[in-house]
């Protein structure tokens, strides 16, 4: 029962034109659980999302923020993860068991880019001196590609995105990347930081702690925008978010005034 | 030294002249009442109270430190009855000991906490501290200001007006005061010009805390974490005091845990629900930690700023942390060796 309600609702969100006849069955089925789905979002608003689960006995696979919609606490650490796959050079995740979150899963146009749009023939790969120009498309990801939020003027779409295989990346060598792995992408030119990843100093892990455990790392692209790196004039990787409400005052005050000072 | 002993101390702890009085008296009342106690239990069974029958055995618990296996498991069995029945649900009360060849580390990197306190929502998820009015929160996040050095606050220092003078004056502020907010409510974090210091419970190497424990209750165990067996705390307040970190709190009322958000995976030294007036603080999540799992706080931090692992593991990842970052501990000069370490890239 409930990995039927999981599949339906994410067959939903990828294809909105099915809404109409799914829903129609819903509402013999299960437009009551449907409604009840609390999606909240992991590290950042706009990349991963997880729903939240019964797992028995009270349990949930996570707790989420009445205010921001945020997780707040982990049941299950490895709530939709599968193995990390082959990365390399040997590193951490080759002495405890990793694993990934895809994020094939939570991009809504990846079932269909490769084949409805960009099907290697359509629309012509452009030729690696082309100028770059305004988008027409994907506007919502980058609102304005002569502007790039990433690599200050350095970079545009093709030095990431395969020229032919669009639902690839590409590495310097012209080899092609997954979409869940984006690591090895980043790592291109973020050698330092990756390096850090490797080792668990940068980034985030969630699981068990010891260097042998199973752990699920979280891939670049689900902390980092990498349309929107710089985020303008703060020249900052992690973009801002609402924050979790303030512990309550101390009995008798009304106002946090007290520790504010003067001029301020 | 005593916080270094194993947890069965020998007789002869127990009979220091100073000990006597209280733990004498409860050994012998605790002799006596078992017989007692049979009877007590038999009248109570027919009322069919789990509570009531739990809570006479709790009156006349020693001190879990000094308690053998059997008697830690019973003591364990008896308040999983006991929070069982109260929270509607199945609760487990774990004893798992300190593991061999473990001493928990954690390290922060402040330059990437954003003060979004995540951290202090999940702790709270995770260890059934009060809500609402009698709200706990084990983490606190300051808001610290990077300063305001303005050309037009020349003449604001203090007491003589020659400059920019760092503190200012109680009606103008300047330079770097570093006066961390608590209470801080923007939209969004982090705001300009402001960055952000968690703090917790240290687990000090050397824990003032401990050193002034007049029932100590509060003590050191072998992976280093620095718990409070509740049963025995009288809420002195002793230790709140003592600790230069502001780590501890204290349950002023009845602690008011709803039902439906009680955690039932609780440890006994950890998150298993407290009572009136007694100090509670920040265990690295024992009853996570000393299963495997990491710390709640280290999993929902969005920027990975939080690090945890074992500092005797020379491939944890916190031991990578201390040997390749700028590390610095708070107050280190009170010498008391925190295992809590603030880093930057």
């Amino acid at each position: 029962m409930q990995a039927n309600k999981q599949t339906f609702t994410s067959m939903i969100m990828k294809n909105p034109g099915s809404v109409a006849i799914f829903s129609v069955l819903a509402l013999c089925a299960s437009s009551v659980v449907l409604a009840q789905d609390t999606v909240c979002f992991e590290s950042r608003e706009g990349a991963s999302r997880v729903t939240q689960k019964d797992l028995g006995e009270e349990l949930k696979n996570v707790k989420c923020s009445d205010k921001t919609g945020a997780v707040l606490w982990w049941g299950d650490p490895f709530d939709g993860t599968q193995p990390m796959g082959e990365m390399p050079i040997e590193a951490d995740y080759n002495h405890g068991e990793a694993v990934v979150k895809p994020r094939t899963g939570q991009l809504n146009l990846y079932p269909i880019c490769g084949i409805a749009c960009h099907n290697g023939a359509f629309p012509p790969p452009v030729e690696a001196d082309t100028p770059p120009r305004k988008l027409t498309m994907h506007m919502d990801l980058v609102p304005d590609a002569l502007d790039l939020q990433h690599g200050n003027g350095g970079i545009w779409c093709l030095d990431c995105h395969d020229a032919k295989t669009r639902n690839k990346f590409v590495d310097n060598a012209g080899n092609l990347i997954d979409f869940n792995q984006p690591q090895k992408l980043c790592g291109k030119c973020h050698g330092q930081v990756y390096r850090g990843w490797r080792d668990g100093i940068h980034g985030k892990r969630i699981g068990e702690w010891a260097s042998t455990g199973k752990k699920r790392w979280f891939v670049c692209t689900e902390c980092h925008n990498p349309h929107d790196v710089q985020q303008g004039e703060r020249q900052s990787g992690f973009a801002q978010l609402a924050p979790e409400p303030a512990p309550i005052l101390p009995k008798g005050l009304d106002n946090a005034d007290h520790e504010k000072h003067g001029g301020h | 030294m005593t916080e270094h002993k194993p947890p069965n101390l020998p007789d002869d702890e127990v009979s220091t002249p100073d000990s006597v009085s209280r733990r004498g008296f409860v050994k012998q009342v605790g002799g006596i009442s078992a017989t007692s106690m049979l009877g007590t239990a038999a009248l109570m069974t027919n009322t069919d109270e789990a509570e009531a029958n739990s809570e006479w055995a709790e009156w006349f618990q020693g001190s879990y430190r000094l308690m053998s296996d059997e008697e830690k498991d019973e003591a364990c069995a008896r308040l999983e009855r006991r929070y069982s029945e109260e929270y509607d649900k199945k609760v487990s009360v774990d004893s798992t000991p300190a593991q061999e060849g473990v001493l928990f580390g954690y390290a922060l990197n402040i330059q990437k906490c954003i003060g979004c306190r995540r951290c202090a929502k999940a702790c709270v998820k995770e260890n059934n501290q009060s809500r609402g009015d009698q709200e706990i929160e084990w983490i606190r996040v300051l808001k610290m200001e990077k300063g305001d050095f303005d050309a037009s606050k020349m003449a604001d220092g203090y007491p003589d007006s020659y400059g920019i003078q760092v503190g200012g004056n109680a009606y103008s502020a300047s330079g770097v005061v570093l006066e961390g907010e608590h209470y801080y409510e923007p939209e969004k974090v982090p705001e300009e010009d402001a960055f952000y210091m968690p703090m917790q419970c240290m687990q000090c190497e050397k824990p003032p805390c401990v050193k002034v424990c007049p029932v100590r209750t509060t003590y050191r165990e072998p992976d280093g974490v620095v718990v409070v067996d509740y049963n025995w705390c009288i809420g002195c307040r002793m230790c709140i005091g003592a600790c230069p970190y502001w780590a501890r709190r204290f349950n002023w009322g009845e602690p008011k845990l709803p039902k439906g958000e009680m955690n039932p995976d609780t440890h006994y030294y950890g998150n298993r629900p407290r009572m009136k007036g007694v100090v509670e603080k920040c265990t690295f999540c024992m009853q996570r930690t000393r299963k495997g799992r990491y710390p709640a706080c280290v999993e929902v931090c969005p920027v990975g700023a939080r690090k945890f692992g074992n500092l005797l593991d020379p491939d944890s990842e916190i031991r990578r942390v201390l040997a390749t970052k700028k590390v610095f501990r708070l107050k280190a000069e009170l010498n008391t060796y925190p295992k809590f370490f603030y880093y930057m890239d």
